[in-house]
């Protein structure tokens, strides 16, 4: 399986005009639960977790965040990715006390570690590629981002 | 720790996610190093209950606590900012 499988474009928001995490986890988790892919808890829990172990990440030209929570709130992998154009702040994962404006997020609803490693493996190489990122973001449509998943980087 | 196979903690906030990565990151990086080492994927939380039998904790996430064992924060290497130092600093303490 690869990272691309996991994407579900119903789960994809391009320049969504989100004005807080909390507004991201309540929009992906409800869509994840309404596809049958996480519980109705999925959206708490990340909230949750992020409010206590932060996911943001300060790239070279890019803030980006990657939420997750304990798997038993997942029915069925996926990934979820949402861009916004003027960000949301995040805290980063490496010193809480730090803020981060993030424009990518990609919400990982993820279950067993060894079974997904090589999907994890995939994602962190495209986090760590600016032109991963730089056309994710300027993507327009679902299309692109499809492309973009397909393509290597 | 007299014993020459060493134990280190991978840590992560779910212990699935980021810390998956890292490991696999690790056990190479201290195999390609010659240094003999046990690797265990924990969540931060556990790390407090498990660092008596261990040698270094590394973890992706901040540290919610202190311990008696060395730490390196390593969300270096999901990042791919600075992560030749991260290596550098793991083998450092463990050599």
């Amino acid at each position: 399986m690869d990272l691309k499988d996991l994407l579900d474009m119903d789960l994809v928001w391009l320049n969504q005009p989100v004005k807080s995490r909390q507004e991201i986890f309540n929009l992906i988790g409800e869509k994840a639960f309404i596809k049958g892919k996480a519980n109705e808890l999925f959206s708490e829990k990340l909230a949750e977790r992020e409010a206590v172990f932060p996911t943001g990440l300060q790239l070279k030209n890019y803030g980006i965040a990657i939420p997750h929570t304990d798997p038993e709130y997942i029915n069925e992998p996926f990934i979820a990715v949402l861009t916004s154009e003027e960000g949301v702040e995040f805290n980063r994962m490496d010193d809480a006390s730090e803020a981060v404006n993030v424009n990518i997020v990609f919400v990982l609803g993820l279950m067993e570690p060894h079974q997904q490693l090589s999907i994890l493996q995939e994602l962190m190489k495209c986090i760590q590629s600016e032109e991963f990122l730089e056309d994710l973001r300027s993507s327009r449509n679902k299309q692109n981002v499809l492309s973009v998943f397909n393509q290597e980087y | 720790m007299n014993s020459s196979v060493k134990k280190v903690l991978v840590a992560c906030g779910t212990g699935i996610a980021t810390s998956t990565v890292v490991v696999e990151r690790v056990k190479k990086l201290l195999a390609d190093n010659g240094i003999k080492a046990d690797v265990e994927q924990i969540k931060i939380s556990e790390a407090k209950g498990k660092q008596d039998n261990a040698d270094l904790i590394v973890s992706t996430t901040i540290l919610p606590t202190t311990y008696e064992i060395p730490t390196v924060i390593a969300t270096g290497y999901i990042s791919g900012m600075n992560a030749e130092q991260i290596d550098q600093k793991i083998i450092n303490i463990l050599q």
